[in-house]
């Protein structure tokens, strides 16, 4: 039997990972041995460090490196607070804390600087951490370690061995959960969309920083924990168990498992435990074995076992034409565009200058709801460049852009984006890895907010959240008449759909100004046609739309204002009728000769 | 005053093979994190020259910078040139899986036990400007302000230089003027990696061999582009001094464990305070 592609998400097979951790989490009481149980242990704290490595590298796409370093410090702060008789609860507590901090200090350059100053950073950080370990010997037992690490108390309550067993297996299922719950959010969803294009992101109204920042400390979390785990299992720590060497297995394990997965880490790391590398005979040979995966991960991007796994799973069991209950019913009942509250749009007096060339020089703009504004002019004349400082992408030299009447001055693009200003770009930017109805919903990640742990412990206004994505995702979906393809991977699709997938991207988030750049390029007669009544019919709902646009034809269609651009200034403005017929703007299309010969043409018909 | 010597030789270490980063850098754009594992690899080639070959030393720097090229060589083909053009960071993690894989080769063959280079054993030291100094420190030093001062001559007045730079800042145009990209990304690993390995006989008898010699120095690597700013030459040697004295002088001064801790400090704070490094140009992002 096949089922579509949404009942994957929608019906519960959640519960299938849940059962399997329930399972193990019952094994000592089946009278399974002591030595399988350290095993699966092991398993379990491996998996914690390669979800937090997954959530950064896997869905961000910022390789941050610092998860054995993170680990260690979990394990060194717990088992210091141990030997000084303190409950385990405070000891993971404090593990907790201190990878946060770790998790935002390594943020710092992740933010500020690229991907390399990130990954060396932190690579550095676990390279140092054995200098660190012997620098606070009062706590850390320098270079002959820290020993004497009681058996874990817990609430008071002295765990037997089968009690930590299950402490361990208990606090990695829930992990494991909170974790998938937040990937499946919407806050998953503008991880994948940062990692696909930081750009894409900011004018969806995502902070790229804030969203890093996030990444990183959630990221650090599981492994302070399974650090403070790992101290109350050995009893005994030294440096050799957190640095550089430590490092290499977590990133093997991710990449076994697959990066952008939550239970990729947990098959990963038993491999990676259980496998044929944990043997002795092997062991000499494992440098050679990971340095092998990474330069296979870089190289073909593969998904690792869950990547197979999945794709397994869509060819046996979904039917890829079956449609989900909803979207048939918009299909049955196709919604009807509603108003859209366009506001004010005025920019005035843009200046702006890149090194020594004035791209933009003092240009003035003011666009109205219920009005299609184009902006025209040959390559270069700065029409991408006043769509660029208009939507917060650069900062203009001089000059302000307001919304009904509000400065944005000083505004980064998510902030515009917050205010009301959505748009398309030249190249559609569709990310891979989502559905088309994803996609769309993705911009209203900054209209509704839900807190983190809203969405991590799914609480009702976090599902609400999500139900009211996905409705206001399929209506306009209907509008554009494409919802029959809401649960299809966006990035699969032609040219023409993803561009008009682009313009309802740019209508989910109730825009106060519709930018579109280049909508027509690419597309065939009949689908410019189309795209044209649906420009019309949006700005008769209200919408205020400006258009960069190449295609002279459908701008004289449905233009109710041209702008000219030449050079970086308006030369000529008004009615498409009035413009085309402007002798400055001839000459800057056509060349001087031509405005002679149209000018004398048309003097000689008037006499 | 030996703290001086001794902080520029080891300085010297890292700015060559920052100079050999920046060579590769140059001519494709990548950040070459397997850069000082072709150094390891080469100080373990100069330990079969001295030890097994019997070879000289000029003829153990040829052989050397013949293993350096060949590594940098295989590298551009397996790591690098399946990548050109997709964009993203992955010559990150694939540079980086090279560089594990040469020190899994490494210690397959080696063993994990640092091993001493026979060259320049038993040498000379002397007295010079207040501070006793070995004669190879010296030779070091030199080497290392004289390939950096004649590989940016050739990066910027070259023609195949200029191509280089050409290439890095957009690769389609290149192309299209005729550069042939392939090859001089080819010539540029190769290259980077024959200048790398020939310094290792010199290196390695300051360092020993060691399979996992390539693990301190490339992070220290990244320090020194970082301070001296990525392409720049110039900045390489500037910053591969710095980053040798920041390690000796808190060494002496804090103790062993600072060496490390001080020259991330010293990371950190240029990140923060001059992203783009002394001599380097801050590209300016369009979306």
């Amino acid at each position: 039997m096949k089922i579509s592609q949404r009942a994957l998400v929608t019906r519960p097979f959640w519960l299938i990972p849940l059962a399997v951790g329930l399972m193990v989490l019952v094994l000592p009481f089946l009278g399974i041995g002591a030595g399988i149980l350290q095993v699966v242990i092991s398993v379990a704290l491996l998996a914690l460090l390669v979800l937090g490595l997954n959530m950064t590298f896997g869905y961000g796409g910022e390789l941050a490196l610092g998860q054995s370093a993170i680990y260690g410090v979990g394990a060194y702060f717990a088992g210091y607070l141990a030997t000084q008789k303190f409950d385990l609860s405070i000891g993971l507590l404090a593990a907790i804390l201190a990878a946060a901090v770790i998790g935002l200090i390594t943020a710092i350059p992740g933010i500020r600087l690229g991907a390399w100053s990130l990954a060396m950073v932190t690579l550095f950080l676990v390279l140092l951490f054995p200098n660190f370990v012997t620098l606070l010997p009062e706590f850390t037992g320098g270079q002959a370690g820290l020993s004497g690490i009681p058996l874990p108390v817990l609430f008071g309550v002295k765990l037997s061995a089968t009690g930590f067993y299950v402490l361990v297996i208990g606090v990695t299922v829930l992990t494991f959960a909170l974790f998938r719950n937040f990937v499946a959010s919407r806050h998953g969803v503008a991880l994948k969309v940062m990692r696909e294009s930081p750009v894409l992101a900011r004018s969806l109204g995502i902070s790229v920083p804030r969203l890093k920042l996030t990444a990183y400390v959630l990221s650090a979390l599981p492994a302070g924990v399974a650090g403070a785990l790992f101290a109350s299992q050995q009893g005994y720590l030294s440096h050799g168990s957190f640095g550089f060497q430590a490092l290499i297995p977590i990133i093997a394990a991710s990449v076994i498992g697959g990066s952008a997965s939550i239970y990729g880490a947990l098959i990963g790391a038993a491999i990676m435990v259980i496998g044929p590398l944990s043997t002795v005979g092997l062991q000499e040979y494992s440098l050679i074995f990971f340095g092998g995966l990474l330069l296979i991960a870089g190289l073909f991007f593969t998904g690792g076992l869950t990547s197979v796994a999945n794709k397994f799973i869509l060819a046996k069991f979904v039917d890829h034409r079956a449609l989900a209950p909803d979207v048939e019913e918009v299909l049955r009942n196709p919604s009807a565009l509603e108003h859209i509250d366009g506001k004010d749009m005025i920019a005035s007096a843009i200046t702006m200058d890149f090194g020594g060339n004035r791209a933009l020089d003092g240009v003035n703009l003011e666009t109205k709801p219920g009005q299609i504004t184009v902006l025209i002019g040959p390559n270069g004349s700065g029409k991408t460049t006043l769509l660029n400082v208009i939507s917060g992408f650069y900062r203009p030299t001089s000059g302000v852009v307001s919304i009904e009447g509000d400065a944005m001055e000083g505004k980064s693009a998510h902030r515009l984006a917050m205010a009301g200003v959505s748009r398309t770009f030249q190249t559609p930017v569709v990310p891979r890895e989502m559905t088309a109805v994803d996609v769309v919903a993705s911009a209203r990640f900054s209209r509704s907010r839900t807190s983190i742990v809203a969405t991590m412990l799914r609480m009702p206004s976090a599902r609400r959240g999500q139900v009211n994505d996905r409705a206001e995702a399929l209506r306009l979906l209907s509008l554009l008449g494409i919802a029959e393809l809401a649960d299809r991977p966006a990035s699969d699709l032609p040219l023409g759909t993803r561009r008009l997938l682009e313009v309802a991207r740019a209508l989910a988030g109730d825009p106060a100004v519709v930018l579109l750049d280049e909508p027509a390029s690419g597309l065939d007669e009949n689908e410019v046609e189309a795209l044209g009544d649906l420009i019309r019919a949006l700005r008769d709902a209200g919408a205020n739309i400006v258009i960069v646009e190449h295609n002279f034809e459908m701008i004289m269609g449905i233009a109710d204002q041209v702008n000219v651009l030449h050079l970086g200034k308006i030369i000529a403005s008004g009615p498409p009728s009035v413009v085309r017929d402007d002798p400055a703007v001839i000459e800057s299309y056509l060349g001087k000769a031509a405005r002679d010969l149209m000018t004398a043409g048309k003097e000689g018909a008037a006499s | 005053m030996i703290l001086l010597w001794a902080g520029l030789a080891i300085g010297a270490v890292y700015a060559l093979v920052a100079v050999g980063c920046n060579i590769v850098f140059i001519a494709s754009g990548v950040f070459n994190f397997a850069q000082a594992y072709v150094l390891m690899i080469g100080s373990f080639t100069a330990l079969i020259s001295g030890a097994q070959l019997g070879l000289p030393l000029w003829a153990a720097i040829i052989f050397c910078a013949v293993v350096g090229a060949l590594v940098g060589a295989v590298e551009e083909v397996v790591a690098i040139r399946r990548l050109s053009g997709k964009g993203a960071d992955n010559e990150l993690v694939t540079t980086l899986g090279f560089s594990v894989i040469l020190s899994g080769i490494a210690f397959v063959i080696w063993g994990p036990n640092p091993l001493s280079v026979s060259y320049f054993a038993g040498q000379t030291a002397f007295d010079f400007l207040g501070g006793r100094i070995e004669f190879s420190d010296v030779l070091l030093i030199l080497v290392s302000i004289l390939v950096a001062g004649a590989t940016g001559l050739f990066a910027r007045k070259s023609i195949i230089g200029l191509a280089g730079l050409a290439t890095a800042e957009d690769r389609a145009a290149a192309m299209l003027r005729g550069v042939n990209v392939k090859a001089l990304s080819l010539g540029a690993f190769a290259l980077g990696g024959a200048l790398v390995a020939a310094g290792a006989p010199l290196v390695a008898s300051k360092t020993l061999a060691s399979y996992s010699l390539g693990d301190s120095i490339a992070v220290k690597v990244f320090v020194v582009l970082a301070i001296g700013g990525i392409g720049s030459q110039r900045g390489a040697l500037v910053g591969g001094f710095a980053v040798g004295l920041v390690e000796v002088f808190s060494a002496r001064y804090l103790g062993g464990d600072w060496a490390g801790i001080s020259v991330f400090i010293l990371l950190v704070i240029v990140l923060l305070v001059r992203p783009s490094g002394l001599f380097g140009q801050i590209k300016k992002r369009v979306v």
